[in-house]
């Protein structure tokens, strides 16, 4: 497909979404101008730019659909819930449309014909005799043409402000030239004296003898850009070429050099003269210049966005890492004076990975629209009063994992609006407002971006699940979950506990698939609810990108990456204090804090350094101890995979190559600390850390 | 290499664990290096001995010793690391087998290429793809993607032999 | 020496079909993505023909070709506006602020070149 067709289908796809949610915005102001000009514009913009590139059936279908707009804007009709279902449900066609095949299937045939239908419906509705868009082309003048051309007359006398549009009248009788044979009469004789001239003003007219080939219209076109700054007149004075005619051009010189003009009726005498006298030959016109109209060749193909930002990305991970090791050189070779140009390099390509990041986060935003959608129409298919209300759109996420979200985070909506939400009736019953409350919350959350949906609807009701879990054998019945226990239980596959299977929400998919999902995106997710009240499901997930800013320590004799974000704060503590604690706490700052002696943990051997260094970290909002032997320092990781051979285990998020060519590893605190904790049977209580 | 170039080779890169000797074909081999500094992952098998750079990437290293029950690997001079593209779950990954020495490049015929014995085997057959006599030595050839899938199981050995290699680990362990 | 023709439209497609036509006709190309965009290039560059479509964010067509005409030495450059058949009454608004002419869209390369041949030589 040609590139340009691509890139605007992009557009397009961009603009239809805009429009959807400019939609939804008219929907809470039904009576806001500003959004309805939006709506308008980008319906004008993809009707005016359809035409282009060959997409006929969306610009005459926007053309229909601007005109209802148009009518909303002029005050001439209102926005009703009618409208916009109807422009919703056209979006979701044009988007169809995009895809030039479509229009092979019946069923779409058959969806365009109802939705202009309805269109033309509405706007017929309007008792106004308004007549809109009746524009048709002009109809170019037909006249009984020689098929040898044709000689005309022109006059053109434009008004003395003729340039202060930027026109040059000279470029106008270029055109003519270009036409066929021509000759131009200049007429100075309205130009005032040296000292009275104002050289920003234009005193020229001019006649000329036109021989063409083309019909009337195409000399009328040199001149459409002046139409309403200039008197002209054309007019065919001939069949043939009279210029060609001797006898015609001694005339016409004779004529010339007259400060007044000619005149056309002159002219159509002494045409007439001529033909009279003259026997019409048959004369070979002037071949007319075509313009060559420019193919287009096939450039070579041009990647989409995505690609090339992947390629920006990996180049920007070479730039890191190639830089770290001038960094080191440069350290190691002080005399060599390389320190400060390898500190500009070093200043420079951080500036460059961060905008290149920018560029490759997205903010959530654009996903939001898909989910208002969702919630609307679901919302009204069960009958059901749902308000949604997002929080944090402009939170930003690698764009491969908002991709990997959408289906996970559709599904819990499908959930909550299905299952969670009860209808206005119960609701009342219940002391509830009618309107159910769906909230969706999006922040960042030391290294994890964090997206919150939670309901004020019925609640999961922890004796269902038990139950229902009992009959499927996964627990016994004498056996005591805890609350948390009870609800992670949903996660399990094939634990639906809906009491049919709806159309919406059912099928199989269950929570099990989406913890799955979000798995591989290395992300969790966690269910809290209180039966009656409402359920909130939270999902962490990492900002894993390929660039990590990480502190650099090192552990025995490997070397390990703790990601900035999470480090608080490093002490530097005495060997002694931490072989001779009993329950892994050590008090820094006056605050007590749990720690875990990496050494150990990992399997290295015991230290025999006096000093070792605690970097405290941030876990789920509590401050944790690690315990490494020194800290060398500051480092951009590229983040490289460990391969496949080391899928199971999650410690450690990668590796990343130093500037020396070691490969020093990233540590995953999080799962650290889970792991660490739950081996130790150390429970990081509130108790520790009450500040 | 495609598979049409590659069924048409008869090179084998032969290797040595221990006194045992094992070939795999060239078309799997990249590289050979060096033994080098070998970073270790925590809490990962045994078998996995850890990762090392190769010319920017990540490569993981697995002890093939381990992998066929043996004691691990005790770094010599002639300890190599041979660079391998595996497929795994039909994607084609690389990673590093540590050996004890590698040999030679040696043609072997196919018709001088006898099936893996099924019974009274030491190893397990999925991952002997036949065995070769050359120069009065038995060479056994590896079928590596087998060899070096990701499995859980650690030992390559048939199960008979299975009480003695968890012995001989936890003696070394 | 090669023309240099200014495009200024918010629609990266259209951008990129007018350029590639122009370059063809071996003209050079600078691209604005709005009016604000347009006129901070006008402040330095040359610029021998401005096209501007009418409808864009920030600054809209109508008001670059206003603001391009107060500017001295782009008094007299023609400029182009993109337009749709249907906007009549943009068509006055645009050439009274001062616009050369116009392009209606949809069009196909030789009628962009035949405006331009109008005002540009």
């Amino acid at each position: 497909m040609d590139n340009f067709k691509k890139k605007f289908i992009e557009e397009a796809t961009d603009l239809m979404d805009g429009l959807e949610r400019s939609l939804l915005e008219l929907e809470e102001n039904p009576n806001d101008q500003s959004i309805i000009q939006q709506v308008f514009r980008a319906m004008h913009t993809l009707k005016g730019n359809s035409g282009m590139f060959g997409f006929d059936k969306i610009d005459s279908f926007t053309h229909e659909m601007e005109t209802i707009y148009d009518l909303i804007r002029n005050d001439k009709q209102q926005v009703t819930r009618e409208i916009l279902d109807l422009t919703l449900a056209a979006v979701d066609h044009l988007k169809v449309l995009l895809d030039e095949e479509s229009f092979n299937e019946p069923s779409v045939q058959e969806n365009h014909i109802r939705l202009l239908n309805k269109v033309r419906a509405i706007i017929n509705g309007d008792k106004k005799d308004e007549k809109l868009h009746i524009e048709k082309p002009t109809q170019p003048i037909q006249s009984e043409e020689n098929d040898l051309g044709n000689t005309f007359y022109v006059l053109f006398d434009p008004v003395s402000e003729l340039f202060n549009n930027g026109t040059n009248p000279l470029f106008l009788l270029d055109e003519l030239y270009s036409l066929g044979q021509v000759k131009v009469f200049a007429h100075l004789n309205k130009i005032p004296s040296l000292d009275k001239i104002n050289p920003e003003l234009c005193y020229t007219y001019w006649e000329a003898i036109v021989y063409t080939q083309d019909n009337v219209n195409s000399i009328s076109d040199v001149f459409i850009f002046v139409e309403d700054e200039a008197t002209i007149d054309i007019q065919k004075i001939s069949g043939g070429n009279l210029l060609a005619d001797d006898l015609f051009i001694t005339e016409l010189k004779k004529l010339e050099g007259v400060q007044n003009d000619i005149g056309i009726t002159k002219i159509q005498k002494l045409a007439q003269q001529i033909q009279s006298s003259r026997v019409k030959d048959k004369i070979v016109a002037p071949g007319v210049k075509e313009r060559v109209q420019s193919k287009e060749t096939a450039i070579s193909s041009i990647r989409v966005s995505a690609d090339k930002l992947d390629m920006l990305m990996n180049l920007v991970s070479e730039l890191v890492t190639t830089q770290a090791r001038l960094t080191l050189f440069a350290e190691n070779n002080v005399e060599s004076g390389l320190m400060p140009i390898a500190e500009n390099v070093q200043k420079l390509s951080r500036q460059l990975r961060d905008i290149a990041f920018s560029i490759v986060l997205i903010p959530i935003e654009n996903m939001l629209t898909r989910f208002q959608r969702l919630v609307r129409d679901l919302s009204s298919e069960l009958g059901k009063e749902v308000v949604f209300i997002t929080e944090g759109a402009d939170t930003e996420l690698d764009k491969t994992i908002i991709e990997s979200l959408a289906d996970p985070l559709m599904h819990i909506l499908r959930n909550s609006i299905d299952h969670g939400i009860e209808d206005a009736e119960e609701r009342l019953k219940k002391g509830k407002p009618k309107q159910g409350k769906i909230n969706l919350k999006a922040f960042y959350s030391g290294a994890n971006v964090m997206i919150q949906i939670s309901d004020d609807g019925a609640g999961i009701d922890p004796e269902i699940i038990s139950q229902k879990a009992i009959s499927k054998g996964i627990i016994t019945a004498d056996r005591k979950l805890t609350h948390r226990e009870v609800l992670d239980l949903v996660f399990l596959p094939g634990f639906s506990t809906a009491k049919q299977v709806t159309d919406v929400s059912g099928r199989g998919v269950g929570m099990d698939v989406v913890k799955r999902k979000i798995a591989d995106i290395r992300g969790e997710v966690e269910i809290e609810s209180k039966f009656g009240f409402g359920t909130t499901i939270t999902i962490k997930l990492p900002l894993t990108l390929s660039i990590i800013d990480g502190l650099l320590v090192k552990v025995d004799d490997t070397h390990y990456i703790i990601p900035l974000s999470v480090v608080d704060k490093i002490y530097a503590i005495e060997h002694e204090k931490i072989a001779k604690t009993f329950n892994n706490i050590v008090v820094l700052d006056g605050k007590q804090i749990p720690f875990f002696y990496i050494r150990r943990e990992f399997e290295h051997t015991e230290s025999t350094e006096t000093y070792e260094q605690v970097i405290v970290v941030n876990f789920e909002e509590k401050s944790v101890g690690l315990i490494v032997d020194s800290v060398v320092g500051e480092y951009q990781a590229v983040l490289k995979p460990l391969g496949k051979h080391y899928k199971k285990q999650d410690m450690i998020s990668g590796a990343t190559i130093l500037g020396d060519g070691t490969v020093a590893l990233v540590m995953d605190t999080n799962k650290i600390i889970k792991l660490f904790a739950n081996h130790e049977d150390f429970k990081i209580g509130d108790e520790l850390n009450k500040e | 290499m495609n598979q049409e170039n590659l069924s048409k080779i008869n090179s084998y890169l032969s290797f040595k664990l221990g006194e045992e000797e094992f070939a795999a074909h060239v078309g799997k081999v990249l590289n050979i290096l060096e033994m080098t500094r070998i970073t270790e992952v925590p809490k990962a098998p045994e078998y996995m001995k850890g990762v090392i750079n190769l010319r920017g990437i990540v490569l993981p290293v697995i002890d093939t010793r381990i992998k066929f029950g043996m004691t691990p690997t005790e770094y010599t001079a002639n300890t190599c690391i041979i660079v391998l593209d595996i497929e795994v779950d039909n994607e084609t990954i690389q990673i590093g087998a540590l050996v004890d020495a590698v040999q030679a490049v040696l043609e072997i015929d196919k018709n001088k290429v006898l099936p893996p014995p099924s019974i009274g085997s030491k190893y397990r057959s999925e991952f002997i793809e036949g065995v070769a006599n050359i120069d009065e030595k038995f060479i056994m050839i590896l079928n590596m993607d087998a060899v070096f899938s990701i499995e859980d199981v650690a030992s390559l050995k048939t199960k008979t032999e299975e009480t003695d290699i968890t012995r001989s680990v936890e003696e070394v362990g | 020496m090669a023309k240099t023709i200014l495009i200024v439209d918010d629609s990266e497609s259209i951008r990129e079909v007018v350029s590639f036509t122009l370059e063809n006709e071996g003209y050079n190309v600078l691209i604005a993505i709005d009016g604000t965009d347009a006129l901070k290039f006008l402040d330095g560059t040359h610029v021998d023909l401005i096209i501007t479509d009418l409808h864009m964010p920030n600054m809209d067509g109508i008001e670059l070709i206003r603001h391009v005409r107060k500017m001295e030495q782009y008094q007299r450059i023609p400029i182009l506006f993109l337009t749709t058949e249907s906007q009549a009454a943009k068509k006055m608004e645009a050439k009274d602020a001062g616009a050369t002419g116009w392009i209606i869209k949809p069009f196909v390369p030789a009628k962009l070149i035949a405006a331009l041949n109008k005002v540009l030589r």
